[in-house]
């Protein structure tokens, strides 16, 4: 154990610092990265400590009121119900996508292809044109409820669209992918002697999957989850047109903020902010996480 | 070889045209609300190319004027934000002996709260808040708000995504007017709000009408606009009713924001929609009530017998008066109610 550190350790130090030529190459990335990550990351937490404005906009004079606002419980609500949301998503996403990406991973490398394109193929259409065709579908005089219908399975229109299910639904179809696809490079990557020594040495296909396969695809899994969980956690899209605007999340009241009745750019970057803090801590406490599987693997 | 060189040159051509054509106006207006076909028009007839960006609330434009990266010639606020962008002096001053078709202005619209002698403004479409309902599933007579959220009516009514709106239609069911918002009235709407939203199955500020359309809702209340369109494109469906409580009417106007570029084309574009067959366009495409006099009778006898366009009666109506900060505790208070209503 302590030998395998060391080398690890010096595999490390062995990485070479990059030259001139190296940061020349990398600069359109950092300058990229500065105007448009991290400059509108330092405005929204300046702002975020500003007071609003008569018209909107902001005055520049310290104030921490709209931090307070944040943990008001009329926000609270929405922010727990947004994470509730948000993980249910995730949850559903990662059941339906693991035996999915699993199976694209270990198929034969013709069909692994056009499996993989079968998955991405929704991409080519624009998110808001698709989830429109969602309230084509459920809609009461819709496709699923006149095919219902037509087979006798039902004699009323059932209501499908504008309840919460209608969201989960929605949110589970937009973000699916975003869990198939690192899972399935994990899966690929997977050396299937490790699953058949397991198998020889006595472990049955359950305990192969719980003991070898899910900690060998881990990485995937937790890419895909954070893939899912922050933006179905910060969406305001799906939520309006499927839900009938009347499961609120954090997403909408952050957009009300700016362009809805509340003019209120100040409590609005604070809402911003407080959920940037909270997905860095996630993400590191994720990647440490890994960090310290993979070592007790090693 | 020559004609490769006249190729070149007319790609020149092409490339330099648009920066020749003498003038431009940049115009920032609401989504579906400026036809396209009187866009052409006016460039056809002027020679000034017109830039038309959108945006779906006067908060979205407020927000983006203010933020000073673009410039804009002209914008299109309702009622309540021309009367705080005067108060904060972001409007310039127009000149009338530059807009002779103002006089074709209907009367009713001078004297209004916001800009009484249309000094800043002037009104492009006016349009009511009102009840629509399927006739064909709603046999009985819905007459005002209190009519509309009725238990038996739970999961079967649309309304807008719009915290102001919903807090004055409460506050007129408690018989209080559309101007009446202060923190002790919000408690006193509380209860109807309360009893109100947990019956709403949608809520759709842009497109109020699909849902009725669709039979996902069998009544609402919408801007008069959406359910014009709706009584026009399937006529003996859908009626509109003004809430017998009482209503409100909102105007949206032209006007030239302060560092406007070109004001003389601003100030033209605005001439240009007020001649009567050019405002009847609007009219014809977007059915709101139009201030022109001149062009409603452009109109055909059914266009203007539709009650959502023109509320038969000619009611006297209030608008909406700037209520600055109040605005984040009408929101708050919606905020609050709608995340409780359920699911």
């Amino acid at each position: 154990m302590r030998q395998e550190h060391t080398s690890f350790s010096a595999a490390a130090g062995s990485r070479r610092e990059p030259g001139r030529a190296g940061w020349l190459l990398l600069a359109p990335l950092i300058l990229w990265a500065l105007a448009f990550v991290v400059a509108p990351a330092v405005i929204m937490l300046v702002y975020s400590f500003a007071r609003r404005g008569t018209l909107g906009g902001v005055v520049l004079e310290f104030t921490l009121e709209n931090y307070a606002g944040v943990f008001d419980p009329v926000y609270l609500q929405i922010v727990i119900r947004s994470i509730l949301y948000a993980a249910l998503t995730t949850a559903i996403c990662l059941a339906a996508g693991y035996p999915v990406a699993f199976l694209i991973g270990r198929a034969e490398e013709r069909w692994r292809n056009l499996l993989l394109m079968a998955v991405m193929v929704p991409f080519w259409t624009s998110f808001l044109i698709r989830t429109y065709a969602w309230v084509t579908i459920l809609k009461s005089e819709g496709l699923l409820n006149s095919l219902l219908m037509q087979f006798q399975l039902i004699s009323e229109p059932l209501q499908m669209l504008y309840t919460p299910g209608a969201v989960v639904l929605g949110l589970v179809y937009t973000f699916l992918p975003f869990m198939i696809l690192p899972i399935y490079s994990s899966v690929e990557k997977l050396d299937g002697a490790l699953i058949e020594a397991a198998l020889d040495l006595g472990a049955g296909p359950l305990r192969a999957f719980a003991r070898v396969i899910v900690p060998l695809t881990q990485p995937g899994i937790a890419a895909g989850v954070l893939l899912v969980f922050v933006p179905a956690l910060g969406i305001y899209a799906v939520n309006d047109i499927m839900g009938g605007g009347r499961v609120d999340m954090i997403g909408n009241i952050i957009e009300n903020q700016f362009k809805g009745n509340a003019r209120n750019w100040p409590f609005g970057a604070a809402l911003g902010t407080t959920l940037l803090v909270s997905f860095a801590i996630a993400y590191f406490y994720v990647n440490r996480r890994q960090r310290a599987v993979a070592q007790g693997m090693s | 070889m020559t004609r490769i060189f006249s190729l070149v040159l007319a790609l020149l051509v092409f490339a330099v045209a648009p920066a020749l054509a003498d003038e431009e106006l940049n115009l920032f207006a609401w989504s579906e609300y400026v036809p396209q076909a009187v866009l052409d028009g006016f460039t056809k007839e002027t020679g000034i190319q017109v830039n038309y960006e959108t945006y779906a609330s006067n908060e979205e434009m407020l927000a983006k004027l203010l933020s000073g990266a673009a410039s804009y010639d002209l914008i299109q606020p309702s009622e309540y934000t021309i009367e705080a962008l005067v108060k904060e002096k972001q409007l310039l001053p127009l000149d009338h002996k530059k807009i002779p078709n103002l006089k074709n202005i209907g009367k009713e619209y001078w004297n209004q709260p916001h800009d009484p002698k249309l000094e800043y403004s002037v009104p492009y479409m006016q349009g009511t808040v009102g009840i629509v309902v399927n006739t064909q599933k709603i046999k009985h007579p819905v007459l005002g708000y209190v009519d509309v959220f009725q238990p038996a009516n739970k999961g079967r009514i649309v309304v807008l995504d719009d915290a102001l709106e919903i807090v004055t239609w409460a506050l007129a069911a408690n018989g209080l007017g559309p101007n009446d918002v202060t923190k002790a009235n919000l408690e006193k709407i509380r209860p109807t709000l309360q009893k109100w939203l947990p019956l709403v199955k949608v809520y759709d500020s842009d497109s109020p009408k699909t849902a009725l359309l669709n039979g996902d809702v069998d009544l609402g209340v919408v801007w008069s606009g959406e359910a014009a369109i709706l009584i026009n494109e399937q006529p003996g469906k859908f009626s509109y009713t003004l809430p017998k409580e009482g209503a409100h009417m909102f105007i949206d106007n032209l006007a030239i924001p302060k560092g406007a570029e070109n004001k003389d084309a601003a100030h033209q574009f605005i001439n240009y929609v007020l001649r009567p067959d050019v405002s009847v366009q609007i009219s014809k495409e977007f059915p709101y009530t139009n201030p022109n006099v001149e062009a409603r009778k452009l109109l055909t006898p059914a266009e203007r017998a539709n009650p959502a366009s023109y509320p038969p009666g000619n009611p006297k109506l209030a608008t909406f008066r700037d209520i600055g900060p109040m605005s984040a505790d009408v929101d708050k208070l919606f905020t609050d109610l709608k995340a409780k209503s359920g699911s």
